[in-house]
């Protein structure tokens, strides 16, 4: 499974933005009533299962909010054998 | 595991925690894909100098690139350059600035470190008006729109900087939007490593000034216009010009080896201290 990380402090919200949203082939993020320390409302993940790791919403996150890393490291039976 | 901080943090100043630009603005997401170049090539931030001219766009290389960055006066970023370059060959100088500083004011310096074919790259962040001083008509504003200084609707014909720096004889032209991220790091790749004038004319939203006098709304409308009436350049020569009314023509327009001034000039100096 790929690994969604959001800096909230980073993020300029989704209400202005919310490009990550728009950019998700899977519709992983959603949006989140909690601000951050500047009053932006950044998104939270939904179900981090979907995620695909095409790293869509971290390369045209304007703010460098978000990381995806690819769980491509590790060949595919191996990462059955972890999840159980 | 989780990572702790941004991969590029490495390439930006320790006290910038925040980039300058609006809610939604595209210049994130070009900052984005130059940096993502620059890790791409495995360059180092050292071998480059940015320079950036007045407007929201300038701000993408200064204050938040670790770099040796340059912010001049108004327009004039591509002449800095250009000193810069023949004085020190050896750097890959990185231009970052808007359609108002680039193409507007500084028109004319464009026009001939294109014609001197200066090895250069430059990133044009086209958000078809002056967002920064408020929303005013500029030369890149579509035909017809209401702004704040065209009230009625503005009667010039908008300006198309990517045909004009091909006709001016750059090396590389390319012109990207802000829907296109991968193909825009893919571009401004080639740019670097092109031995040449290298134009990449990255189509930016700017929601706060662009979206309110076009009424397309939030970022994220700006990005489905962007997705829904961009053309690629093979579509597009089929095209005759009233299908393409509307239309973004995105691709690579030149990508061309001609003599180059820098390298040129070398050899020049060479040839007469020989002598």
């Amino acid at each position: 499974m790929s690994k969604i990380t959001i800096f909230r402090q980073a993020c300029k919200g989704v209400e202005d933005c919310g490009i990550c949203i728009f950019v998700c082939p899977k519709q992983v993020l959603i949006g989140s009533d909690e601000m951050n320390e500047v009053g932006y409302l950044p998104p939270q993940v939904k179900d981090e299962s979907l995620c695909t790791g095409c790293q869509n919403c971290m390369i045209s996150c304007p703010d460098f909010s978000i990381v995806v890393e690819k769980d491509a490291s590790k060949p595919a039976a191996e990462r059955g054998e972890e999840d159980g | 595991m989780s990572v702790s901080a941004h991969p590029f943090r490495r390439y930006m100043r320790n006290h910038v925690t925040r980039t300058t630009t609006c809610p939604g603005c595209g210049n994130g997401i070009i900052t984005q894909a130059i940096l993502r170049a620059i890790d791409e090539l495995g360059l180092d931030m050292d071998d480059f100098i940015f320079v950036s001219g007045i407007g929201c766009s300038a701000w993408i290389p200064s204050p938040l690139f670790a770099a040796d960055t340059l912010h001049t006066t108004h327009g004039r970023p591509i002449a800095f350059a250009t000193g810069i370059k023949l004085c020190l060959p050896e750097k890959n100088i990185l231009v970052a600035s808007g359609d108002g500083d680039l193409a507007a004011i500084g028109g004319n310096h464009l026009i001939h470190a294109a014609r001197r074919n200066i090895d250069m790259t430059v990133v044009l962040v086209n958000n078809g008006i002056y967002g920064m001083t408020g929303g005013q008509t500029a030369p890149t504003t579509p035909r017809g729109l209401t702004t704040i200084t065209s009230p009625h609707g503005t009667l010039e014909h908008t300006f198309d900087i990517c045909a004009m720096v091909a006709a001016a004889g750059a090396s590389y032209v390319t012109r990207w939007t802000t829907y296109h991220p991968r193909q825009m790091t893919r571009s401004i790749k080639k740019a670097i490593v092109k031995k040449g004038f290298a134009l990449v004319e990255a189509i930016s939203q700017c929601p706060v000034q662009f979206g309110r006098a076009a009424k397309l709304g939030k970022a994220v409308d700006m990005l489905k216009h962007f997705k829904e009436n961009s053309i690629r350049i093979d579509k597009a020569r089929n095209l005759d010009e009233e299908a393409l009314k509307g239309k973004i023509v995105v691709g690579e327009f030149v990508d061309i080896e001609k003599a180059e001034l820098a390298s040129e000039w070398a050899r020049l100096k060479q040839e007469v201290m020989e002598v």
